[in-house]
């Protein structure tokens, strides 16, 4: 095996004088290290004390007894490295705010913002959204800190894989406890990370219980027990990572690991783990009476104080002198003293605030909306002509019909007709060549060209590094993407099925969506996760979802959903360009769609619904494969019943475009939506009630306009079932829809 | 030889009766005498016997089926006669020819039934709600009490394919009064729910339909069928080559009326946001917008309709005249002067006076005004029973035409309207076939339309009779003069509290006077005096219009 685990605890550890003999340390930097963990340790019993008062509410889970593996690692890297961080976090924070301190009024204004953001105050780190478990100073080198134990490993596989990308030589460090290494999250990450080969070190915090678990054996006679290894390095040595185990209550040993383990990853753009032996003082958070261990192995922990026996080498190898050393524990106190005032006299938040920072505002100037607007209507009447000449024009075979048509289109409308996964294809490798900084990553991206082609052609342009072929691990390939983004490249992720989006889920919703909010609007997520949905090709339940409401319902994400070939390729390369996480969803019955796009360079404005079809009498709303239903739908209805319906494709599903519809419905009176996806809390009912409360001009509202009850069209509500006479029944179709209309305007 | 039973008239004021409870069935014998239904009339709940002997061979009418005297009931027929499906095929198709040759089992006076005049024409004639022909019967909704003209479905407490039995509560409907329980009048498998929660529908609208048998053929068709022959046209006539209830004839006349008439809503009005945002920007009362047939509520379009004819009536502002001024006869004025001319020119009147005690009617007006919608007047009270009135004494609404006397075809009332531009009188359609509150609704539009010069010739052509009150003046009693073309005027002064003498007592009553001018030409003294009579009789028991 390629790997190997090294305890470093069966080593003499060097004595500091000799390391600062050797150069590699300087006393003052010690003494330093000292006064960190005093003010870690003065932060955490403090916080403890607040909690009890009731000054300080929420979750607080104290990380007093494992200061030397925070202070340890992070000062084994350097200023640009990157650290991601835990629910059990305050060390970290602390740790690296001192590092970035350039001097004593910045130091205290770190500890002071670090209270402030647990008292919930405007003046915190994240402007009190995130508190306890999301303290973070993301402009300073943080990922950020995750509340969903093992969530924070992706996101600093991502970041890993994004410094290697831009080439910085930086750094990650992520930290997690022993409890996370049970998770999917984490073993996802060790391995792609190890694959992709990227400069990660995991520093794990072997504390020895998960919450009141103990990972391994136990101490109390009825305690569980998490997992049957002791050691956590053990399980890198299953990925091919090298890894090291220290004692974490030495701060020079976890300094002297890490340090080796960052040179490492700085050298071999390789990960590696260091797994730190801890243990914490409190319980997993105040309310815990840690039952579950036993006080002698408290007592035993206890006497290796990492302060202590900081302190206690620093006076026997006479560094420092007991004057010295009380001065800085006193220096500390009067840090987190003032540091406590400051957050007690700070302003709360402005509720009005209250949706700031959700998403990075985004607007397009006027001549995008208005190009869109002309190419849209365009593009839909080549398209229209294109079917026609399909239909008339002779030839031998159908390529050729298809090529005379092509010819007629471009000569006529100035347009190309190409299918939906060629325009895919297109937009992505446009972006690509614009911005170095796109890369795609995803299962199958590679030689496969993507499970439905739509990364085809990719990899041979632009190589194995920009368009990454990864492990089946929708958490990671998610969660890489999101830290890849924080990180400053824009990553598209893709996720084969839409189904398997709830594999990603966690990583999607808590880190993607939520960490430019939780962070105090510092962070910026500009990721695109690609994937498709809806029935269609008979291959059932976990493969033809319609998933778009469970996304719609997450703050800080944006949905789109194309429907045409013109909109897949403007959308994409907005998605692509936005600042804001996008999930863009595909067709998986629609790939080979033809239609007209232009030849010039377009984008299509995130956010913007397209009339489809103008009409006086119904407003038709739906989006994706199933606007051509109503297309169809409104044709027939036209054509044999006299009925004109207005048919509008939101193409962007979050935000939505509730103006062009409200304002359709204004006209009609009546409304009808249109979703492949299950109705109850999902997409129909959505519009519906944005058109009920949409706020005109004159002090109207949407509901005071609609002439009828709306009606929406949805999947029934069964698991999509295999059989195409059941597929078929399970979603609206154009003749449900001519029937659903008919009655609608009948009433 | 098959016989058929018919309702009978129970009483002098009997118009209609509601079939309560079915006391025989097919195959029965019954002897002359034998009770077969209760009927509930205006006053009573009376037995309905049998007139004859012999075997049931049919029974037409249904339990909640409201019917008008003369309707066919129940077939009887010897022991093992078969009686021939056309025989009940010619009984509810020709109910209103067989009504005129049928026995008369009232005694004097009887009505004058022109042949031309089909009594379908007058009376709603109604046929099977759930006639039980090729297995399908129709639900129809139930008058669940005497003032109901509809109900608003509360409950609907069965479901397609639900296999109910007689007796079993169906719905729950809200009627002007109360939440009531509707009931299946028939066993069966419900095949199809016609209408939904929330719907208000008139009286005999289609509700269920229901088969014998789970898999008894129902074609859609013929659901639609059901579900678009609509409330009182009923009549839905089956045959066995037709198993679904189709309507035989075009709805009669005066279904057509009311339609076109202004329906009463009373209670919550149903209708979209987008149709009460226009009516609110166009000024209309939605009140007053008649839904559309089967609708459920009004939409944009019935407003914007009901806007063409707009209710709201301007009032310009009234000239004032000054002593020695010239005063200019408008159009309208000079029709009137040239119309009484006229009458007194060529209608040899005679005058007949008579108090009504209007006690408790006054009583019964305050409490249905109460909560109502539609507020009634006195006049609206006044049109029903003077409509009642000439519905039986019919030669109050003759008219001399060369050597005979022509009646009217239907009880047209006009109503002495004051204007600015002047004196109108419009006329009231059918009065006979609305309700009270179909005319009081009517009337407040023709008031409407009077006084924003919105009349059409329509309104103001023909009537029997003509209803003038100047009693909102202050005035006792006064001689109207008979309008050109009807038959007598009758005039109504106020309503003043008067001693009366009573069962040895001096009571304080509301009485008010009633003076009718009649057209000596057309009526004699003592048709007139009854016909006045009964007028009064009718507004002094309030029970007549509860």
């Amino acid at each position: 095996m390629s790997f190997k685990i090294e305890d470093m605890r069966k080593k003499a550890v060097p004595k500091i004088g000799a390391l600062i003999k050797k150069g590699a340390l300087t006393a003052d930097q010690v003494k330093d290290w000292l006064r960190t963990m005093w003010e870690i340790r003065y932060f955490e019993d403090r916080v403890y004390d607040l909690l009890g008062q009731n000054i300080i509410k929420g979750a607080s889970h104290l990380y007093a007894g494992q200061e030397a593996v925070a202070v340890g690692s992070i000062a084994a890297i350097e200023i640009g490295d990157v650290i991601g961080s835990t629910h059990r976090g305050h060390g970290h924070c602390g740790a690296i705010g001192n590092k970035y301190a350039q001097d004593e009024k910045a130091r205290q204004d770190h500890w002071n913002r670090m209270m402030a953001e647990l008292m919930g105050k405007q003046t915190g780190y994240c402007n009190g959204r995130g508190g306890s478990m999301h303290i973070a100073d993301v402009k300073n080198g943080c990922l950020g800190s995750t509340g969903i134990v093992g969530g924070n490993i992706p996101t600093a596989v991502g970041a890993a894989l994004a410094e290697k990308h831009k080439k910085t030589g930086k750094v990650v460090l992520s930290f997690f406890g022993d409890g996370s290494t049970n998770t999917g999250s984490f073993h996802e990450s060790m391995n792609m990370a190890s694959v992709m080969k990227v400069p990660m070190i995991a520093i794990v915090e072997n504390n020895l219980y998960g919450m009141s678990v103990p990972f391994y054996g136990r101490s109390i006679e009825s305690a569980g027990c998490a997992a049957n290894i002791e050691n956590i390095a053990e399980r890198a040595a299953a990925y091919g990572i090298p890894a090291k185990i220290v004692d974490g209550m030495d701060v020079i040993s976890v300094y002297l690991a890490v340090k080796e383990a960052v040179e490492f990853a700085r050298e071999k753009c390789q990960m590696s783990m260091v797994e730190t032996k801890c243990y914490r003082w409190y319980g997993h958070s105040r309310s815990d009476a840690r039952e579950y261990r036993s006080k002698e192995e408290e007592k035993m922990w206890k006497e290796r104080d990492p302060i202590t026996v900081l302190s206690r080498k620093l006076k026997e190898e006479e560094l420092a002198t007991d004057e010295e050393l009380e001065a800085i524990r006193v220096q500390a106190l009067k840090t987190i003293d003032t540091a406590t005032d400051f957050a007690t006299n700070s302003p709360w938040p402005d509720p009005k605030d209250l949706a700031k920072d959700v998403y990075v505002e985004e607007s397009y100037p006027a001549e995008v909306v208005a190009k869109d607007k002309e190419y849209s209507s365009k593009a839909m009447k080549a398209t229209e002509t294109f079917e026609k000449l399909m239909k008339t024009l002779e030839g031998k075979t159908k390529k050729e019909i298809s090529e005379k048509a092509r010819a007629a289109i471009k000569a006529d409308f100035g347009m190309d007709v190409i299918a939906i996964k060629d325009a895919l294809i297109a937009a992505q490798a446009e972006e690509m060549r614009r911005d170095p900084n796109v890369i795609i990553e995803g299962e199958d991206v590679g030689i496969y060209g993507g499970a439905y082609s739509a990364t085809k052609g990719l990899l041979a342009e632009f190589g194995k590094d920009r368009v990454i072929d990864t492990a089946i691990s929708e958490a990671a390939i998610t969660g890489c993407a999101v830290g890849a983004a924080i990180r400053g490249i824009r990553p598209i992720a893709e996720i084969m099925y839409v189904d398997f989006i709830t594999i990603s889920m966690d990583q999607l919703m808590h880190n993607g969506a939520f960490n430019r909010y939780m962070f105090g609007g510092h962070a910026k997520v500009p990721m695109v996760l690609r994937t498709e949905g809806g029935v269609g090709r008979c291959i059932a339940a976990h493969h033809s979802k319609s998933l778009e409401p469970w996304l719609v319902n997450v703050p800080g994400l944006y949905v789109v959903m194309p429907s045409t070939p013109y909109d897949a390729k403007g959308l994409l390369k907005a998605a692509i360009r936005s600042d804001n996480p996008v999930v863009y969803i595909e067709h998986k019955a629609t790939y080979g769609q033809m239609g007209a796009l232009p030849l010039d360079e377009y984008i299509i404005p995130l956010g913007f619904a397209d009339i489809k079809r103008p009409g006086k009498d119904v407003t038709i709303v739906s989006y994706s494969r199933q606007i051509m239903f109503c297309l169809a739908a409104a044709k027939e209805l036209a054509d044999k019943h006299g009925i004109d319906c207005e048919v509008i494709d939101l193409r962007t599903l979050k935000p939505m475009d509730a103006k062009t519809v409200a304002e359709s419905v204004r006209k009609t009176g009546r409304l009808m939506t249109v979703c492949e996806s299950f109705c109850m809390a999902g997409m129909g009912p959505e519009i519906v009630r944005r058109v009920i409360e949409y706020p005109f001009e004159n002090g109207r509202t949407g509901f005071d306009y609609l002439d009828a009850a709306p009606v929406n069209l949805a999947a029934a509500d069964v698991p999509p079932p295999m059989s195409e006479p059941l597929e078929n029944a399970s979603i609206p179709t154009p003749d449900k829809i001519v029937a659903a209309v008919q009655k609608l305007v009948r009433k | 030889m098959a016989k058929d039973i018919r309702m009978p008239k129970l009483g002098q004021t009997m118009e209609e009766g509601t079939v309560v409870t079915c006391l025989v069935k097919i195959g029965d014998a019954v002897k002359k005498g034998d009770i077969l239904f209760e009927v509930e009339t205006d006053k009573a709940t009376m037995e309905v016997d049998s007139p004859a002997e012999g075997f049931v061979k049919a029974i037409i009418a249904e339990v909640g089926q409201t019917l008008p005297v003369h309707a066919p009931i129940l077939v009887l027929g010897d022991k093992d006669e078969v009686v021939p499906q056309s025989f009940i095929d010619s009984l509810l198709g020709g109910a209103a020819a067989a009504a005129s040759t049928a026995p008369v089992a009232a005694p004097t006076p009887a009505p004058v039934q022109p042949a031309t005049q089909p009594v379908a024409a007058s009376a709603p004639t109604v046929s099977g709600s759930a006639v039980s022909l090729a297995g399908v019967k129709v639900l129809r909704l139930q008058k669940l009490g005497q003032t109901m003209e509809e109900g608003t479905v509360v409950n609907v407490l069965i479901k397609t394919g639900d296999s109910i039995k007689k007796g079993d509560v169906i719905f729950e409907i809200e009627t002007d009064k109360a939440t009531m329980e509707m009931d299946s009048p028939n066993d069966g498998v419900v095949r199809a729910i016609l209408v939904e929660s929330g719907q208000t529908l008139p009286v005999h609208s289609p509700m269920v339909i229901l088969t014998d048998k789970a898999d008894t053929p129902l074609p859609q068709s013929a659901i639609d069928a059901i579900r678009s022959s609509g409330a009182v046209a009923e009549a839905p006539k089956a045959t066995a080559t037709t198993p679904v209830p189709v309507p035989a004839t075009p709805a009669p006349a005066p279904q057509v009326k009311a339609a076109e008439s202004v329906p009463l809503t009373t209670g919550k009005v149903f209708a979209t946001p987008r149709a009460k945002m226009v009516a609110q920007d166009l000024g209309i009362d939605i009140r007053r917008v008649p839904l559309a047939p089967g609708a459920a509520r009004l939409t944009e379009a019935d407003i914007r309709k009901a806007g063409q004819q707009p209710t709201t009536a301007t009032v310009p502002p009234q000239p004032t005249l000054s002593l020695g001024q010239k005063v200019t006869i408008n159009r309208l004025q000079r029709i009137v002067g040239e119309k009484m001319l006229q009458s007194k020119r060529e209608i040899p009147c005679f005058y007949l006076n008579i108090r009504a005690d209007m006690t408790e009617l006054v009583k019964l007006r305050e409490k249905l005004n109460k909560n109502a919608s539609v507020k009634i007047s006195f006049n609206d009270f006044i049109i029903k029973a003077v409509a009642m009135g000439l519905r039986h004494y019919p030669i109050m609404t003759g008219q001399l035409a060369g050597d005979h006397i022509q009646l009217a075809d239907s009880i047209d009332i006009g109503l002495a309207i004051s204007t600015p531009q002047g004196l109108v009188a419009p006329i009231v359609r059918d009065a006979f076939n609305k309700s009270l509150v179909e005319i009081a609704t009517y009337c407040q539009g023709l008031i409407d339309r009077a006084r924003s010069e919105k009349l059409t010739l329509d309104d103001l052509s023909g009537g029997c009779i003509t209803v003038s009150n100047l009693g909102g003046f202050g005035i006792d009693s006064f001689i109207p003069i008979v309008v050109p073309g009807q038959c007598s005027i009758l005039g109504i002064g106020r309503i003043s509290d008067t001693c009366v003498p009573m069962d040895g007592n001096i009571l304080i009553r509301k009485l008010m006077n009633l003076n009718l001018s009649v057209d000596h030409k057309v009526a004699n003294g003592a048709d007139a005096a009854q016909f006045l009579d009964f007028v009064k009789k009718t507004l002094e028991h309030a029970g007549n219009f509860a």
